[in-house]
């Protein structure tokens, strides 16, 4: 963190004259088939805190949180699975071979300034062909320096949680420099009902630190960027609440993290017709993971360390044929490396090459797009003890197509539709932990079709948005885990099938006067996810686990002079932990209100001058008790303070 | 339910001074009705325990029962409803001892001791990690995974080097049977297994299950600890084969214990020694005409002085679906202790997860647990042995593995 910062201010040691943000020449960067939710965090009021709880709102998403600030969190999109949702940070995929899951509590809210959601391709040029090739993308852009800035942030609240924070910008030349850092302590005790008495969560605690710095400059037709980060933390995990004769604890299990990552692009404008964009990133990613017998005598001795590598280059080209038409042409190199001293097993190493042409159009009120994306990865292994495990090295490729267009109907009407194939390769677990991997795995495939109606109508001071958005999608050779010989031999096996049929509406409205705004949204999911593996299993024709039929969020914010109020409730349906839908495996369905109040004090002579925000947030007020994964219970009410000073 | 528990305590209050006529409590417990008739002289109840997924807290026990062929589901969360948490994480093994029935749930840390007669809890015993029970005429003995850990660090070079090499091994826990307080436990292998007690002697499986997928060790366990009973001190250890699973006692000197094999190039199998030589063990199946390779074991079990098996030789194939066959095999010489394998003209097809003879007036009846995938609800099936026909088939709990007579 410091080093970070350090270096940023050895790079501007004179602060000269300030100047505009590094700026891309305008060529049009509109998708086409528009991000189906987009939050500008940099502009929106009262944010929550976790990135987790901004993308839970959105609708087709289902955050599975183990609860508390140290719990993991997934993100599932239209239920193909969190190993089809591709999270990328500026445009480059956040990575992990080892199980393709990218946990959403690392990341806080601060330092991003969007964050979008795209189930169609997401269709802009000088994309890396992964984004062609991830099923759902979640886009996170960071926060770009627009004017000088020194911001301090301090959270607090219950659960003896304490986050400050810092983020600096400073613009000098055609340069632009970000850094930020970020520390986190939460205790992570908090209350849940056992039956008729009440619990507390123990081993819950989380410390974390994020650093990062960014450099951006201008360049004759084009732009880079080089980004630095880095990420740690220490946590406990408290385990599922089980019947736990009372001498044992539930868990002793800690986790350690580390994780760097720096990465940097390039994009130019070569001519009118042609750019390119090349970028790159390396990773190392590092867990320790220990159940810590020596506290608990329950628990099964585990004491592993991971090393993740991860190498990544890309280079997109976009030509534009005429007046209508553009190409592109993206190319991805990935290699990818794991070691660990978990069973008998070995160093699985990937080199994963992701090619995608894209054609797009746009004519009047039609715009489309076509690609073809292709993906081939080579995995092998390298034996590091005798006694270990027998692997074929394996190539695996699959083609993905898609088709997406958008059509502006009427000025107030827009009509979009979109089929896309898209393939995860199976993870490092799937394919290489002992007793269970299966070296054979093919690629797990999901086929979305689907489409968006889109309603917008503005008046001064005034606008009313209306979405609605059915789809069909179809996860085929589904990654499974089943049973084969004996109860400690399993195998994965591409076995799964699953039709999931979904509508997503969402109406926003909003209303503002000379001192005042108000807006309010309205989201609701319907997701029919059917399990269609095995004809005659008693689990076929099932819902799958931990989607629900229905689930929504209503949000309103109202805004007078300084202040602002939010409200947000969300509602999860009823669902169940297993595809046996029967009752013991029913999650019951939960509804949580969070309601937020700020006031912004503006210490200088206007709105560009020093401020201070002081916001007052009460997450699930009504205090409610729930689980999102079963026998993984949540926070009940809790409080968070947050004084921001900028300057 | 809640009708019949309502039913059940109106039932308890008005029969709670003539409490002898009333056979057993649990009697208005409903379920699917089977036919039984052919072996209901081998008891009043079959339990099947069920051992849930790993943290999922959904352990729980069904019965038949024989006076009306019912098959009772989640019995003890029923009987028991005042118990938070029900009956636990990773039901591991059932026994019954006299009209009580014991219940060793691994990863709850609970022996849990429940009244046959209507599954009313009578103890919870905490004993770590416990996974199976046996019992001599004062004592049970519970063998327990407690303890085994390995910590190392990585040096600069990134090499593993282990800095407390303590990978305390697995321990048998004694509890009083009239007390049910424990009394003492002593020291045996990695990971122990089965647990069986015959002529003074204890005899148990040590599997590795754990050592072999950890640092230092990355082995399994290859051997039998003898503990003597009256003492409670270890009498010895001899090598068998890796990875050991149950132990069985024929009652007329021969113990039998199975391999689950490493799953990679030594293939399951049920081994015997004579408890007067136990340092001589062989592979069944070595002298007779079945070759041993034919003889594999996923689940077992004894009745009387014949150990019944079900396997498959293809167990090392990544295919899902397997076709097994079962086999059995009893000691006609416990002298020398040769004996004869049967092969049984039946085929099963799914995860044999756990298996049970009865011997009725008519013949043999075989009962096996299917695991399904693991993590929806399996089921119980029966078996006329005579000719193989399937009676029939009820859905239990998530993964049925385990059966006790009473």
């Amino acid at each position: 963190m410091l080093t970070a910062l350090l270096l940023s201010t050895l790079l501007l040691s004179d602060t000269g004259d300030t100047l505009s943000a590094a700026h891309v020449r305008g060529v049009k960067d509109r998708p086409v088939v528009r991000a189906t939710e987009e939050t500008k965090l940099s502009k929106a009021k009262a944010v929550p805190w976790q990135l987790a709880d901004v993308l839970r709102n959105f609708t087709g998403v289902q955050v599975k949180d183990y609860g508390g600030a140290g719990g993991l969190k997934t993100i599932n999109v239209r239920s193909l699975g969190s190993e089809h949702t591709g999270v990328f940070i500026d445009g480059i995929q956040i990575d992990n071979a080892q199980n393709m899951q990218v946990d959403l509590s690392r990341f806080s809210t601060d330092g991003f300034g969007t964050v979008s959601l795209f189930n169609a391709s997401k269709s802009v040029r000088l994309q890396t062909a992964r984004e062609y090739a991830s099923g759902a993308s979640v886009h996170l852009e960071t926060l770009r320096p627009e004017s000088d800035l020194l911001r301090l942030k301090l959270r607090t609240g219950s659960f003896s949680t304490v986050n400050p924070s810092v983020e600096w910008h400073k613009l000098k030349g055609g340069l632009a420099i970000r850094s930020s850092a970020e520390f986190l302590y939460s205790g992570g005790r908090y209350e849940y009902p056992y039956f008729d008495t009440t619990l507390v969560r123990e081993n819950a605690d989380i410390r974390s630190l994020r650093a990062e710095a960014q450099l951006m400059g201008r360049l004759d037709g084009g732009e880079w960027r080089l980004h630095l980060y880095s990420y740690g933390s220490e946590r406990g995990f408290p385990g599922p609440v089980i019947r736990r004769a009372a001498a044992f604890p539930f868990s002793a299990e800690r986790q350690a993290d580390q994780d760097c990552m720096v990465q940097a692009s390039w994009v130019q404008d070569w001519s009118e017709s042609y750019s390119t964009a090349l970028r790159g990133k390396y990773s190392y990613n590092y867990t320790h993971y220990s159940t810590h017998p020596e506290l608990n005598p329950m628990a099964l001795p585990y004491d592993l360390h991971y090393r993740q590598h991860s190498a990544y280059i890309s280079l997109a080209q976009t030509a534009q044929l005429g007046p209508f038409w553009s190409a592109d042409l993206a190319t991805d190199l990935q290699g990818n490396g794991l070691e660990h001293d978990a069973q008998m097993s070995s160093s699985p190493r990937r080199v994963l090459f992701t090619g995608a042409l894209a054609v797009r159009m746009e004519r009047g009120k039609f715009r489309t797009a076509a690609h073809l994306a292709y993906m081939g990865a080579y995995d092998s292994y390298s034996e590091i003890r005798p006694g270990a495990w027998s692997r074929d090295n394996a190539w695996r490729d699959a083609w993905m197509p898609s088709l997406s267009m958008a059509w502006e109907v009427l000025p107030w009407l827009e009509a979009d539709a979109f089929v896309k194939q898209s393939c995860r390769l199976p993870s490092f677990n799937d394919l290489y932990y002992t007793l269970i991997g299966n070296s054979a795995l093919k690629p797990e495939s999901a086929l979305q079709l689907g489409s968006d109606f889109r309603l917008h109508w503005e008046d001064a001071g005034a606008s009313a948005q209306f979405r609605l958005s059915p789809y069909f999608n179809r996860v085929t050779d589904k990654i499974v885990a089943i049973p084969t010989v004996s109860q400690f031999r399993w195998t994965m096996l591409n076995i799964g099938l699953v039709h999931v049929t979904g509508l997503d509406l969402s109406a926003r409205a909003s209303r503002s006067g000379r001192n005042w705004s108000a807006s309010a949204s309205l989201r609701y999911s319907f997701q029919r996810a059917v399990d269609r593996s095995v004809p005659g299993s008693q689990t076929f024709g099932n819902q799958i686990p931990y989607i629900p039929l229905h689930s929504g969020s209503v949000y309103a914010v109202l805004s007078w002079k300084q202040w602002t109020l939010s409200w947000d409730t969300a509602y999860s349906g009823r669902k169940w932990s297993r595809s046996a839908n029967t009752q013991d495996y029913l999650v019951p369905s939960w509804t949580t209100s969070d309601v937020a109040l700020e006031r912004l004090f503006l210490l200088g002579k206007n709105a560009e001058g020093p401020q201070l925000k002081l916001s007052l947030r009460c997450s699930n007020v009504f205090d409610a008790r729930y689980q999102i994964v079963q026998a993984y219970p949540m926070p009940g009410r809790s409080i968070m303070l947050n004084a921001e000073f900028s300057f | 339910m809640k009708k019949a528990l309502l039913f059940l305590c109106t039932a308890a209050f008005a029969f709670a001074c003539t409490k002898d006529l009333e056979p057993s409590r649990d009697i208005l417990l409903d379920g699917d009705k089977v036919e039984v008739e052919a072996y209901s002289d081998c008891g009043s109840k079959l339990f099947v325990l069920n051992e849930g997924g790993y943290g999922s807290n959904n352990s729980s026990l069904d019965f038949l029962r024989f006076s009306d062929g019912c098959y009772v589901r989640g019995a003890f969360r029923k009987m028991n409803p005042d118990v938070a948490g029900g009956l636990g994480d990773v039901g591991n093994d059932i026994a019954v001892i006299g009209n009580e029935l014991w219940i060793a749930v691994n990863n709850s840390g609970i022996v849990q001791v429940v009244s046959a007669e209507d599954e009313k809890e009578l103890a919870a015993i905490e004993v770590p990690m416990p996974r199976n029970i046996a019992f001599d005429d004062k004592y049970a003995y519970v063998t327990s995974w407690a303890g085994a850990y390995a910590n190392g660090t990585y040096d600069k070079d990134g090499n593993y080097s282990i800095t407390d090499s303590n990978n305390p091994k697995g321990r048998v826990y004694r509890i009083d049977l009239a007390t049910k307080a424990l009394a003492g436990s002593v020291e045996v292998g990695y990971q122990p297994e089965g647990i069986a007690f015959y002529d003074g002697k204890l005899y148990v499986a040590n599997s590795g299950g754990i050592s072999s997928q950890l640092p230092p060790l990355y082995s399994y366990d290859n051997t039998v600890s003898i503990i003597d009973a009256s003492s409670f001190k270890l009498d010895g250890t001899v090598e068998v084969q890796v990875n050991l699973k149950n132990v069985y006692a024929d009652g007329k000197g021969m113990i039998y214990v199975s391999s689950f094999g490493n799953y990679w190039d030594v293939h399951s199998g049920m081994y015997a020694f004579r408890a007067s030589d136990p340092s001589r063990s062989w592979r069944i199946g070595a002298d007779s005409a079945v070759k041993p390779e034919a003889l594999n074991v996923s689940c077992s079990c004894i009745c009387g002085d014949t150990v019944y098996c079900i396997g498959t030789p293809d167990e090392f194939s990544w295919g899902s679906a397997h076709s097994y066959s079962l086999w059995s095999y009893s000691t006609s010489d416990a002298a020398s202790g040769k004996g004869e394998v049967k092969l049984w003209p039946l085929i099963l097809s799914g995860v044999p997860y756990g298996l049970t003879v009865l011997a009725g007036k008519n013949g043999d009846y075989m009962f096996v647990c299917d695991a399904g995938d693991y993590f929806n609800p399996g089921t119980v099936s029966a078996y006329d042995l005579s000719d193989g026909t399937k009676l029939w088939n009820v859905t239990a709990g998530v993964c049925p593995g385990h059966f006790a007579i009473w």
